[in-house]
């Protein structure tokens, strides 16, 4: 048993650590909470996706299940695109969030491919409100000689439900 | 009569004044605890509230659990099939007996004392019985309490904590046809799927109510959804855009040029299979349905209001809304997305995942809905008390002059919401 579940993978010939997905999802959480967008699109595959299930989420996949956002690759473009805008009332001025993630576990291996989940807090501030979003990520990640990149990106919230207030109009 | 802090009475909260063409809503009524407290219980307490879908508990003993106008329910089906709703609350003490959101259960055991219902509601056990006379009476009093009232119409689910209202279909209306428009899209019918979109927003609940009848603020809210719509080569416009009062405050928009409908008008987005998909659904709707009532289903999109709580967007796929209020304001809303039953999984998956980059918390347009409501509820303090009272109230005249002259209404005008707030005026305005 060399423990390469809980820790690291080797993947199309390279091994794939748990330091170096947690430096993907780091550096994935601060161009997140700077808002670049356009830099924080470059991690996904073209053809990737992304995911936010309902809070009564019991695994179903979201092509025949309802979810919070299910993106296709245009839709996410579409999505930067769109919180990029001055018109994107929802997010103008901007929510100033703050992540933390930890927990970080490789699942398994595929050819190409790995799945990892960690854990996530984004704490979320706008108009005098505070709002925090608890849960857990479940990511396929492309792997690359360059590095990793989002082939699905999947954020399960912990909560019971969004709170008042607690619109996901900013990126789970 | 109720006398408000702010020196108005309930009743005259709704202004209209037919030679000014003016229409005022005094903005109390979205920020006032008394008012909150009187539609609790004129309109909560006394009107048909839409509960549930039925194929959101398809099997014997299946239940959900939820609260609307501030009452915990259990939603089930008995074991012999038959929909049940309860109060969420032992008879022994008043505990809230299932704490469960959902499951599948033959029966419901209270864990306080360990009395045990059926899920048609007997109470089929209590420790220690012999210490109760008359058991089998004292059992039958101490039933689970089912509320008053429990109708259905196309599978929607209704009730009403007064016994003494009309009946549903009474209530619903005009709004009843329209239900079952939505209802006929499948051919083997429709069902909610899992998934379902629970959120709560800072806003009073008729706010959500007027922004889902306010076409006005489509362009400029929408603005970055709209965009992308012309993106992906579908032109939106305000053509052919109408509101209809459908009395009771029931309220209706039907909307052609507005968007794609899946399986009915094709747009760019559902991509070339769905195209040809489309040709043949409409096929089969005319075989199944006549040419006349596919032509009503399909070419035009749709949202209904139907009071005080149920929302129903046909448009590019649908989705059942049901709002709650829970505080002057703050309101819960549940969303679920509605489907056809057997549909292929590719359309299917076309479907829910347009659906969902609309509407919900975290779509491309709802977001900006929510921002706005919020933004009015933060907002209206500003007048509260002001040294002018006549800065203290909100304007609904938009497309008045029109109306007088009895043209149809316009969705980007402000008659659904005029017609939606007679009938408040005359519901909770009634001392
Ligand atoms: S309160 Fe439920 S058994 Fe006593
Ligand atoms: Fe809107």
């Amino acid at each position: 048993m060399d423990g390469k579940k809980s820790k690291e993978s080797a993947v199309g010939g390279r091994t794939i650590t748990r330091h170096e997905v947690e430096d993907f999802l780091y550096r994935e959480a601060s161009l997140l909470d700077e808002w670049r967008l356009d830099e924080w699109f470059t991690l996904f595959e073209e053809g990737g996706r992304m995911e936010v299930a309902t809070t009564d989420w019991k695994g179903w996949d979201s092509a025949s299940a309802g979810s919070f956002m299910c993106d296709d690759y245009d839709l996410i473009k579409a999505r930067v695109k769109r919180l990029k805008s001055r018109k994107a009332h929802a997010e103008n001025p901007h929510s100033r969030t703050h992540r933390m993630i930890s927990n970080v576990i490789i699942l398994e291996q595929g050819d190409k491919t790995v799945w990892v989940s960690a854990n996530f807090i984004i704490h979320r501030y706008r108009d005098g409100g505070a709002y925090s979003y608890v849960g857990r990520y479940e990511h396929v990640l492309l792997v690359e000689d360059e590095g990793l990149r989002f082939r699905l990106r999947r954020s399960i919230p912990a909560m019971e439900a969004m709170d008042a207030g607690a619109r996901l109009s900013f990126i789970l | 009569m109720t006398q408000l802090t702010q020196g108005y009475p309930l009743s005259s909260l709704v202004k209209e004044d037919g030679e000014a063409l003016s229409f005022k809503v005094h903005r109390s009524a979205y920020r006032s605890q008394e008012v909150f407290q009187e539609e609790i219980s004129k309109i909560w307490g006394h009107t048909w509230l839409y509960l549930g879908h039925e194929t959101e508990i398809p099997k014997a003993g299946d239940f959900k659990t939820r609260t609307l106008g501030g009452r915990p329910l259990i939603f089930c089906r008995d074991s012999s099939g038959e929909i049940q709703v309860f109060l969420n609350s032992c008879t022994h003490r008043g505990t809230v007996l299932c704490r469960h959101s959902e499951g599948n259960t033959k029966f419901f055991q209270c864990f306080y004392h360990a009395w045990v219902f059926s899920n048609s509601g007997d109470l089929s056990a209590l420790p220690g019985d012999d210490a109760y006379v008359d058991v089998p009476e004292f059992r039958e009093a101490m039933r689970l309490r089912s509320v008053p009232r429990v109708q259905s119409h196309e599978g929607f689910v209704f009730i009403a904590f007064d016994p003494d209202v009309p009946d549903l279909m009474t209530h619903l209306g005009k709004a009843a046809h329209y239900m079952s428009l939505t209802a006929r899209i499948g051919p083997a019918g429709m069902e909610t799927v899992p998934g379902v979109q629970l959120y709560s927003v800072k806003g009073n609940w008729k706010l959500a109510v007027e922004n889902a009848m306010d076409g006005y603020h489509f362009a400029p809210t929408h603005n970055t959804f709209v965009g992308y719509l012309r993106e992906t080569g579908f032109a939106v416009t305000d053509d052919d855009q109408y509101a209809y009062d459908l009395g009771g405050g029931h309220g209706l928009l039907i909307l052609t040029g507005h968007n794609g409908r899946i399986g009915m008008v094709w747009e760019p987005r559902f991509g070339e299979a769905e195209k040809d998909r489309t040709v043949a659904k409409r096929q089969e709707m005319e075989d199944r349905l006549g040419p006349e009532l596919a032509k009503e289903i399909a070419d035009a999109s749709r949202i209904l209001f139907v009071f005080p709580n149920l929302l129903l967007f046909d448009l590019e796929a649908l989705t059942i809304r049901q709002i709650d209020p829970v505080a002057a304001d703050q309101t819960s809303v549940r969303a679920w997305q509605f489907v056809e039953v057997d549909e292929p999984a590719e359309v299917r998956a076309l479907r829910i995942k347009t659906m969902v980059s609309f509407v919900g918390p975290g779509g491309l347009a709802t977001p900006d809905d929510i921002e706005a409501y919020e933004a009015v509820q933060r907002g209206i303090e500003a007048t509260a008390n002001a040294a002018d009272p006549g800065f203290d109230w909100s304007d609904m005249s938009r497309g008045m002059a029109n109306e007088q002259k009895g043209n149809q209404g316009r969705s980007i005008d402000e008659g659904a919401m005029r017609s939606f707030w007679r009938h408040w005026a005359g519901v909770v305005g009634r001392d």
